[in-house]
């Protein structure tokens, strides 16, 4: 993995770059350790995190290294608009979370994670299968960003990339384990205020090192016709499609983003979000750039390897300490991200799995603690052996992926239609999850009748994504009219279309098998209409002595609480 | 064009100026909010 080609950190220099970052953090977090512990704050502070707090925590977490990478080698692979395909997609995933995520937090003001509130509404088989879809996530999430720690310090250092890994896991552990969530959200600030300095360095650094506007227009004559126009098909089919049709998905399986959205000031949830879309594109986009700025200079990835743009740009044009501030920036991208990915799953294996399927009702806020402390330890362990090993995780990406496709109609219309059952939400999840198998291992033959249904499945599942997007901010007619505009310019476009790309194939059909499934089982059943209401009482906090309900049954389960 | 070219590169960079004193500025109001009603930031 080391190269010659790249500037070289001598040992001493990138373990006191590593020391002084994880140091400087762990030293942040010891400012806001309490004597009496507390499990809710552990898992959602204080539920009134502010504006400028919660607007740097939610970008911080949604920058991982891959966006640096992937922007990069968007912009080098498509040209001019690549690097806007990469990150105004990603950027969007978390505006149009945002109005659904004023719904959930008006229904459970004090819940800490979004399972919590399908607990509330439905009972504890669609409760798992959300939480389970949140685990994985952070698991991959975790790994992925461990990955890149190992990956550059290999790369611009003599230290082995198993080097890189532990030291990353082990810093990250360090600052979070005591805090928790806490932890998470005050060093997010600080990471984020030294990751957008560094941008807003970097970027035009290397764009005049290597001959400013001038040279990058002369550099136009090296790109395709397709990489030199602004509204390229290839980017938008091949780069924006894809991120387009994963909007609502990653949003809703990311617990990280609905911790944040618990955990913010009611008030503030509007311009924290839209802050974050602004914060988050623009350092993305901006990054993506010098993948561009490679292109048009005609350079030549090292070893093939699209990850390497990034380093060879700043190594190739700026002297060594702007490496440095770049290998800080990869640092505390990951760390932020990979921090928020322990916080999460503590959060889950507390809230969703102890507290609501082991302790039902009766948690005990310390051993809550426990849980959560020992689920970042074991994430921790996990995250570095998957690294380490270079496991191949394509499996569980595309369960995921499905997964989280499947999921997004039942949780939203759980939260909207008093009609959608327990059974409708759990039995659409799965039928979907089944026939995404079929569609994205080509189990059955995609040609004729088998063909046909999928691409209706598809187009349905087209029009659900057009038209919840378009619900969120505009409401249910302009939802309904945009997912039938968009079913049937998806009914005459993707007949006998579709078919040939597999993967968007499957992921569609995953939307709108859910969709199907749920409304025809919701309008079928006989079961009371549910009552919003219930679902603030049901869900409450772990260290206040308020009751809680249990969903379905008039029986309190009492407080959620022992001191 | 060239201009354009280097508008279209530079103006990422600058927003992101501009959102990081956006959010500079609210953390430090939160700060000052947050020792007023004497309670933790976070």
């Amino acid at each position: 993995m080391n190269s010659e080609s790249l500037y070289q950190f001598s040992t001493l220099t990138v373990i006191l770059l590593l020391l002084a970052f994880y140091g400087g953090t762990y030293l942040m977090t010891l400012g806001i350790r309490k004597k009496n512990e507390d499990a809710d704050a552990f898992m959602v502070s204080n539920h009134r995190v502010g504006f400028g707090m919660g607007a740097a925590s939610m970008t911080a977490t949604w920058i991982w290294a891959a966006s640096f990478y992937a922007a990069a080698t968007s912009g080098y692979t498509y040209g001019v608009s690549g690097p806007i395909h990469y990150g105004l997609w990603g950027a969007l995933m978390i505006l149009f979370i945002y109005p659904f995520g004023r719904r959930f937090r008006k229904l459970a003001p004090n819940a800490h994670t979004l399972g919590e509130l399908i607990h509330a509404r439905h009972g504890s088989s669609s409760q798992l299968i959300l939480a389970l879809s949140n685990v994985l996530g952070s698991v991959i999430s975790l790994m992925v960003n461990f990955t890149a720690a190992g990956a550059l310090v290999s790369v611009l250092s003599p230290l082995s990339f198993q080097a890189g890994v532990i030291i990353a896991g082990f810093g990250v552990l360090l600052y979070t384990l005591w805090s928790g969530f806490r932890a998470s959200v005050m060093t997010d600030f600080a990471q984020l205020v030294a990751l957008m300095a560094i941008a807003i360095v970097i970027i035009p650094a290397v764009f005049f090192a290597m001959g400013g506007p001038s040279e990058l227009v002369a550099g136009l004559d090296n790109l395709t016709v397709e990489q030199a126009n602004l509204f390229s098909m290839d980017a938008i089919l091949y780069q924006g499609a894809p991120f387009f049709v994963a909007v609502l998905a990653y949003a809703i399986g990311n617990q990280t983003i609905s911790q944040r959205l618990f955990a913010v000031n009611e008030s503030h949830i509007k311009p924290t979000f839209i802050t974050a879309t602004i914060g988050y594109g623009a350092i993305v986009i901006g990054l993506g750039m010098i993948g561009l700025m490679a292109l048009t200079l005609g350079v030549e990835p090292m070893g093939g390897d699209m990850n390497n743009l990034i380093p060879q740009m700043v190594s190739g044009y700026l002297p060594p300490l702007f490496i440095a501030l770049f290998f800080i920036l990869v640092i505390g991208s990951l760390s932020s991200t990979a921090d928020s990915d322990l916080s999460a799953l503590s959060a889950i294996m507390m809230a969703d799995v102890y507290g609501k399927n082991i302790a039902r009702g009766k948690a005990d806020p310390k051993r809550m603690l426990l849980v959560g402390r020992l689920t970042m330890i074991i994430a921790t362990a996990v995250g570095i052996v998957f690294a380490s090993f270079s496991l191949d995780i394509l499996v569980m990406l595309v369960f995921v992926g499905a997964l989280w496709g499947a999921i997004v109609f039942p949780v939203i219309a759980s939260c909207f239609w008093n009609r959608v059952t327990n059974q409708a939400f759990t039995t659409s999840v799965l039928v979907a999850m089944v026939l995404f198998c079929l569609a994205r291992f080509e189990l059955l033959p995609m040609t004729g009748v088998s063909g046909l249904f999928f691409e209706v499945l598809a187009s349905i599942g087209g029009g659900v994504i057009v038209g919840l997007m378009v619900f969120g901010f505009l409401g249910r007619i302009a939802g309904f009219i945009a997912a039938a505009l968009a079913l049937a310019a998806m009914l005459v476009f993707a007949t006998d279309f579709l078919r040939d790309y597999t993967v968007l194939l499957a992921s569609l059909t995953a939307y709108g098998a859910s969709t199907v499934v749920c409304v025809v089982m919701s309008l079928m059943s006989r079961q009371e209409d549910f009552d919003f209401a219930t679902i603030g009482e049901r869900v409450g906090d772990y260290d206040s002595q308020k009751p809680s309900v249990q969903p379905g049954g008039a029986a309190p389960a009492g407080p959620a609480v022992q001191h | 064009m060239t201009a354009l070219y280097g508008f279209y590169v530079l103006i990422w960079p600058a927003i992101t100026l501009g959102v990081l004193v956006v959010i500079c500025r609210a953390v430090l109001r939160d700060r000052r909010k947050a020792k007023e009603e004497q309670r933790e930031l976070v």
